[in-house]
């Protein structure tokens, strides 16, 4: 019983086929009350199936799946009235204004309309509030769509790819929105492909790949557990700084912007590379110096380059 | 059954009707628009006046009474063609489909057969007539029987056989009354069938069932926000075709409850069957393909435009089989020849299918992918 308590949700060996596809592969975890949990993984990884069956909307294959408590197999109205969804994609009535889309979502749950301006202000979609659906922006259309998966006030909220398609500005929007979500102490169960969302809002991350689950820890966590070196990047180098970094023993890499990028073992090995850089009468514009981030330990995991803007940086070799 | 649900699906859906021109178009003008072109083209044919040329080539006293004893008939307007004229070139120049020739000696033929009675003389009318024209035969007809009753006149004997009409309708009625409970029905099923699978292809298809179903509103909910919001449009939509045909045409229609069951009946038949195409096609193009292919026979077949006993054998058996058949005959024995008995039939075997494609429709919507 403490333990129902804790929880809010448990996958228990879930397996999903769909004809002779395996979507997800007999995976098991819980998500804590509280807790911004995160599924991190490529385009057909199994995220949507997963969140899909969690929030009773998809059948499963086997497996035990619980939410708050409740089988999602056997207790759907009770599930669906206590969670609140976003699904990949959002979409709602072109015609229909956000406000009238949020009150038309709030009388389904048989609740006052009045609360509308709350969410509307939740949103900071207040400016936009008399314009029809079809006339708003994909990150607006998102951000209406957290609002509308909050109508129930859930104990419990699915965010699947919430920032998909969005121009960086309009993604951090949402961001904002979702830290004002974690501030409050919601359960989120987000599913994303970007590093950066992931290790921004999460408390613990879930990397998913080809259906099974191959980590899964606190963001901080995961970097550390995963790769203990540290990437030393000199920007703008001046003369032969390549030679002499591979002189003393290390493997320089070209980056497509013309920095040079050392991966190191050991911190002491900074000092004895900017020394010998200096003594061979190089120069550079500036340095940095840090812990591997999410998506290099995504890279060394899964051998997959997670989205293509960024496989072109990709240095953990 | 939730209430509160229907009615916010009801708002959504009237506010979405109102807000897009081009769904308001389609379906309260365009159903007025098919009247009034209709209505205009087969105006009161039975009292309908043609154009007739008459060429007299005799030019005597006798042809001239010829010629004004057509005229009084009141079925013709007459054009003279002047006798240096060619009949035929004159027909096609003037778009005349027909043209009347009194031949020369006609007068000379009439004194003969006055005074001697001499059968061999008559006389022998040319008809220049142009065979693909639309109406013409209809004219030659009445042509002949005005004819005919000269005939007879001349001849100074009382007519024997003679004909006295009794209408199996209370009133007399015209083609407009006959295609205005038709367009009613075509209307109401149009809108139902389109409507319901436009909509749910559509919502299934962006994904707006997916978030629905994650919210507490059930299927049959949804369903009967559907039917309801069709209804009222429809009451709205054939409210307005019976106001334009009262003011243009003047019609003469029996309204009562009977209208309401047919137009309710229309709407539960085609939404439901809306429901079962949007389901079995998975696409919105092929759900919309599919409700074509159902529907244009089901326009032609089933006595919209014109009654099926015009049609060959099989056809007729064939539209038999077509719901929307029993709507139009329903509706007609209603607002025409006022029949309870007939409308009652129509509305029994009409409810009979509703009630089955409806229950299918409930039955197999459902808002998820079932994957
Ligand atoms: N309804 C479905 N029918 C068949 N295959 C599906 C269906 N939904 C997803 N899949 C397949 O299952 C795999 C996982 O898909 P999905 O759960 O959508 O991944 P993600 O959300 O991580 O992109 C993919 O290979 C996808 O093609
Ligand atoms: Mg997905």
């Amino acid at each position: 019983m403490i333990k129902d308590n804790q929880y809010a949700i448990e996958v228990d060996g879930l397996t999903k086929r769909y004809g002779g596809l395996l979507a997800v592969n007999n995976i098991s975890f819980t998500v804590r009350k509280g807790e911004v949990f995160a599924f991190l993984g490529v385009n057909g990884a199994g995220k949507t199936t997963t969140v899909e069956i969690i929030e009773t909307i998809r059948p499963l294959t086997s497996g035990r799946v619980s939410i708050l408590g409740m089988d999602v197999t056997k207790k759907k109205r009770d599930i669906i009235r206590r969670i609140g969804v976003l699904p990949q994609g959002f979409n709602s009535f072109d015609r229909i204004t956000v406000r009238e889309t949020i009150q038309y979502f709030l009388r389904l749950f048989g609740r006052s309309n009045s609360e509308a301006d709350g969410l509307i202000n939740l949103v900071d979609l207040k400016e936009k509030s008399t314009e029809q659906f079809k006339t708003l922006s994909g990150g607006l259309k998102q951000r209406l769509g957290i609002a509308v998966a909050l109508v129930n006030d859930p104990e419990v909220v699915f965010l699947d790819e919430p920032t998909t398609g969005l121009d960086p500005r309009s993604r951090r929007e949402v961001w904002d929105v979702l830290l004002s979500l974690k501030n409050k102490g919601k359960t989120v169960f987000l599913t994303t492909h970007y590093m950066e969302e992931a290790e921004l809002l999460a408390d613990r991350v879930a990397i998913i790949h080809k259906g099974k689950i191959i980590a899964i820890d606190p963001p901080a966590q995961l970097t550390e557990d995963y790769d203990n070196y540290i990437i030393l990047t000199l920007k703008s180098p001046k003369g032969k700084a390549s030679e002499i970094i591979r002189e003393v023993g290390f493997e320089p890499i070209n980056d497509k912007r013309g920095d040079i990028k050392v991966r190191l073992e050991h911190t002491e090995d900074v000092q004895r590379i900017l020394n010998a850089v200096k003594e061979g009468g190089a120069s550079f514009h500036g340095l940095d110096v840090r812990t591997p981030n999410l998506e290099e330990v995504f890279l060394k995991l899964t051998g997959d380059s997670i989205h293509e803007e960024t496989a072109g940086e990709r240095l953990a070799k | 059954m939730n209430l509160h649900v229907i009615g916010a699906n009801l708002t959504v859906s009237i506010k979405s009707f109102y807000r897009d021109k081009t769904v308001v178009f389609f379906r309260i003008a365009f159903p007025v628009i098919l009247i009034l072109v209709f209505g205009t083209i087969f105006m009161d044919r039975g009292n309908e006046i043609f154009a007739l040329g008459i060429q007299d080539l005799d030019r005597t006293k006798a042809s001239a009474q010829i010629a004004h004893a057509i005229g009084l008939s009141g079925r013709f307007k007459i054009t003279k063609v002047a006798p240096g004229l060619d009949a035929t070139q004159f027909a096609k120049d003037h778009k005349l489909n027909l043209v009347l020739v009194i031949p020369k000696g006609s007068e000379e033929s009439l004194v003969r057969r006055m005074k001697s009675d001499d059968p061999k003389a008559f006389v022998s009318l040319r008809a220049v007539h142009d065979p693909s024209s639309f109406g013409v035969s209809t004219k030659m007809q009445v042509l002949s029987m005005v004819l005919a009753a000269m005939n007879q006149k001349m001849s100074g004997k009382a007519a024997f056989i003679k004909l006295s009409e009794t209408s199996i309708l209370k009133k007399k009625y015209r083609f407009i009354e006959f295609f205005v409970p038709g367009i009613i029905a075509l209307a109401v099923m149009t809108a139902s069938l389109f409507g319901s699978v436009n909509v749910n292809a559509e919502l299934r298809q962006k994904g707006v069932f997916r978030k629905l179903s994650t919210t507490p509103i059930t299927r049959t909910d949804w369903i009967l926000s559907t039917v309801l919001y069709q209804f009222i449009l429809a009451v709205i939509s054939t409210i307005v075709m019976l106001l334009v045909s009262y003011a243009a045409f003047n019609v003469s229609l029996a309204i009562n409850a009977w209208l309401l069951v047919f137009v309710a009946l229309d709407v539960f038949t085609f939404v439901g069957l809306g429901m079962i195409l949007s389901r079995v096609a998975k696409e919105a193009e092929s759900a919309a393909a599919a409700s074509d292919a159902l529907m244009f026979p089901m326009m032609f077949l089933s006595g919209t435009f014109f009654p099926i006993e015009m049609m060959p054998d099989f056809l007729q058996k064939f539209a038999k089989v077509l719901p929307l058949y029993y709507v139009n005959e329903g509706l007609r024995a209603s607002m025409v020849s006022v029949d309870n008995m007939a409308a009652l039939k129509s509305a029994a075997i009409i409810g009979v299918f509703a009630v089955v494609v409806f229950v299918l429709g409930i039955m197999i919507t459902s808002f998820g992918d079932e994957a």
